[in-house]
């Protein structure tokens, strides 16, 4: 664990990044321009940044690959998806995604 | 309506600012259970990290980016080198980048202070839910005052269901045991977010391949992993954009 000061100033340096990063075209933007092809794909960017974030997390344990029932956040992902796909309804696919996942450990 | 409100003091003004605001604030509304459960996970994980209340408030007040925040605790924990946290979080974060250049065109000729309050509140899904209903905007009406009340009541509809969750787990975290499993209901909360994103084939060739490219390079350091599996989404969304008109007798070239 970090000392009191080093988180500190990670906290700082953290808002930093955040600021930086969500701001960066922003307020450089007038200095490039960004072709239309460019600016389409952008769009894509939300939801493929979302899935590099999530699938990992579901499928790799300790860094190896478990694509398999045995795996509670697989099974648990499959659910919630099922579910979002049916009823639209993001509390249902997360009661019934940890609900999913609770079983498969105790099991 | 009289007296001063956050809409404005000109009656006829102000109406437009709210109306776009409500409407941006209720695009959002399905999103809000899920961000509040992520908000709240993200709360707890701070104090079992070992953070401090007043460090872990800190973090959520100022730092405002949860996937940066879940990936900086691990190495907190580890006593990692500070600058490696923050080269991570940056790496996590780059997808931000992204977004402004996309937030560019709309609000690129605002005073510079708004611009960079408008882009510090402005994460994911607010950025989704505004070029879903903007994206193809007239270029002559981008940026006008409908749109800029539409994002700010989208991110702060954002920004109200994570902050008081955020906080309750901070305050609440004590009393939850860990073999609960809790930290995977933030994963769930993500999929809740992202599954609506899915619209039409080229996003969804998109997505499958940034997960995939994910999982291939999870080894990389600081994260790169998660950038090289966007840019290939995106690379191979749009080459299924061209398929598509292609097949379709589209218009673009």
């Amino acid at each position: 664990m970090m000392s009191g000061s080093e988180v500190w100033l990670t906290i700082i340096g953290l808002t930093a990044v955040t600021v930086v990063t969500r701001n960066t075209f922003l307020v450089l933007g007038h200095r490039v321009t960004l072709p239309e092809r460019v600016q389409h794909a952008l769009r894509y960017a939300p939801a493929c940044a979302l899935v590099a974030l999530i699938v990992p997390e579901v499928v790799l344990q300790s860094g190896a690959l478990s694509v398999g029932l045995g795996n509670p956040k697989l099974v648990a992902s499959v659910v919630a998806v099922a579910t979002l796909l049916l009823t639209r309804r993001a509390v249902a696919a997360i009661g019934l995604g940890m609900l999913g996942f609770t079983l498969v450990r105790l099991l | 309506m009289t007296g001063r409100s956050v809409f404005g003091t000109d009656p006829t003004v102000a109406a437009v600012r709210r109306e776009a605001f409500m409407r941006g604030a209720r695009a959002t509304a399905p999103a809000l259970v899920a961000t509040s459960i992520w908000g709240l996970v993200t709360g707890v994980a701070m104090i079992k990290t070992g953070l401090t209340t007043a460090q872990a408030l800190a973090m959520t007040l100022f730092v405002y980016a949860g996937s940066a925040q879940m990936a900086a605790l691990p190495l907190i924990a580890a006593d990692a080198p500070v600058w490696v946290v923050l080269l991570t979080a940056l790496v996590v974060n780059l997808r931000f980048i992204l977004f402004s250049a996309t937030l560019w065109p709309y609000f690129g000729r605002m005073p510079l202070f708004r611009r960079l309050g408008l882009g510090y509140i402005t994460a994911d899904i607010s950025l989704a839910i505004f070029m879903t209903r903007y994206g193809n905007a007239p270029v002559d009406q981008r940026g006008n005052t409908e749109q800029v009340w539409y994002l700010l009541g989208s991110s702060g509809a954002t920004w109200l269901s994570w902050q008081p969750a955020s906080i309750l787990g901070i305050l609440l975290a004590g009393l939850i045991p860990g073999h609960w499993g809790l930290e995977f209901a933030a994963i769930l909360a993500l999929i809740a977010i992202t599954v609506p994103m899915f619209q039409g084939r080229p996003a969804v060739a998109g997505c499958v391949t940034a997960g995939a490219v994910a999982v291939l390079a999870a080894a990389m350091p600081l994260k790169l992993g998660l950038l090289l599996a966007v840019l290939a989404g995106m690379a191979v969304a749009m080459a299924a954009d061209a398929l598509v008109e292609r097949s379709t007798g589209g218009t673009a070239t």
